[in-house]
């Protein structure tokens, strides 16, 4: 199976672990600087809204390198789809195009809906797959292994529900 | 030190779109139990990470010689329910939020709208986090529901 970025085939999953095992304690070594990247939701959001939540000092703090990190990500994301064969605007959403076929307005209000989901829940949880799932999980936390089995479960169970019973109701005899 | 948190992210942005990460069918291929791959990854990096940072605790200092500063993060009733609505939203968009970014990067323009919503969701958090205090237990505001 390939990636739907340029039909380009993955990298094998142990050097794409190790090398995120090497970005989480580089930054830990080099910086300090727990991995995690759902915080940067709020801090971003400092920037415009100022109830007391987002005037607290580790705001203050934790935007100043989250914040870079976050824009590399971006930018990784841009060196990938470059060295891939080509930048390009896309829409293409890959299984979900065929189960619904969903137009750009859809997709919007889809992803948007999913978004509300995703900053909401990792802020409640204080964590989300890098913070939780790769530090906490790594330094034996236990709220880490509760969020993390919950997130796994929320999203096995969302897309089995999707996937395997609501895409098949009009179908199904 | 800003260029080095910009390098160090752009290496885990092109690792996250290069591995599948940051792709929608592998993350429900991951959830529909059909592709191996993101199981792969996440456990690899737990099972490397872990003894990585026993190693660093032991040594107890940065390269630059200041204490570690690995304090875990406050445990609370968010944990659960947070978990599972993130998990829902991981599901619906086929992103976490790392690939959020990683997939603006790549180009594919549905997940600004993910962005724009996990900013809103984040958002409104902050806005009613003296209102979700009681019901899920959280830490005083000062130290919140922890960062990662």
């Amino acid at each position: 199976m390939h990636l739907i970025l340029h039909d380009l085939p993955v990298l094998h999953w142990a050097w794409a672990g190790a090398a995120i095992a090497a970005v989480t304690l580089v930054l830990l070594f080099v910086a300090n600087r727990r991995l995690g990247v759902s915080t940067g939701f709020e801090e971003i959001c400092s920037y415009v809204l100022h109830q007391p939540y987002f005037r607290r000092d580790i705001v203050r703090t934790g935007r100043e390198w989250r914040l870079p990190f976050l824009a590399g990500l971006a930018l990784g994301g841009f060196v990938s789809a470059i060295a891939g064969g080509g930048w390009a605007a896309t829409w293409d959403l890959g299984m979900l195009d065929k189960a619904l076929g969903l137009a750009p307005i859809g997709k919007i209000a889809w992803m948007f809906g999913a978004g509300l989901f995703i900053g909401f829940g990792t802020r409640l949880a204080g964590g989300c797959t890098s913070g939780h799932g790769i530090f906490g999980l790594s330094n034996l936390e236990w709220p880490s292994l509760v969020s993390t089995i919950a997130f796994m479960g929320g999203g096995i169970l969302t897309t089995q529900l999707l996937y395997r019973v609501v895409f098949h109701l009009g179908t199904a005899p | 030190m800003t260029i080095f948190y910009l390098l160090l992210g752009t290496f885990f942005g092109f690792v996250l779109s290069r591995s599948g990460a940051a792709d929608y069918d592998f993350i429900q291929g991951m959830f529909l139990f059909q592709r191996f791959q993101l199981y792969g990854i996440i456990g690899t990096a737990v099972a490397l990470t872990a003894p990585g940072l026993w190693l660093l605790k032991r040594y107890g200092q940065t390269l630059g010689g200041k204490p570690l500063d690995v304090a875990p993060k406050p445990r609370h009733r968010g944990n659960l329910l947070g978990g599972v609505l993130f998990g829902i939203g991981w599901s619906l968009a086929g992103m976490c939020p790392g690939p959020i970014l990683v997939n603006i990067g790549e180009g594919k323009l549905y997940a600004f709208a993910a962005l724009a919503g996990a900013l809103t969701g984040a958002g409104v958090f902050g806005a009613i986090y003296p209102r979700l205090q009681r019901p899920f237990k959280l830490p005083a505001i000062a130290i919140g529901t922890g960062q990662g």
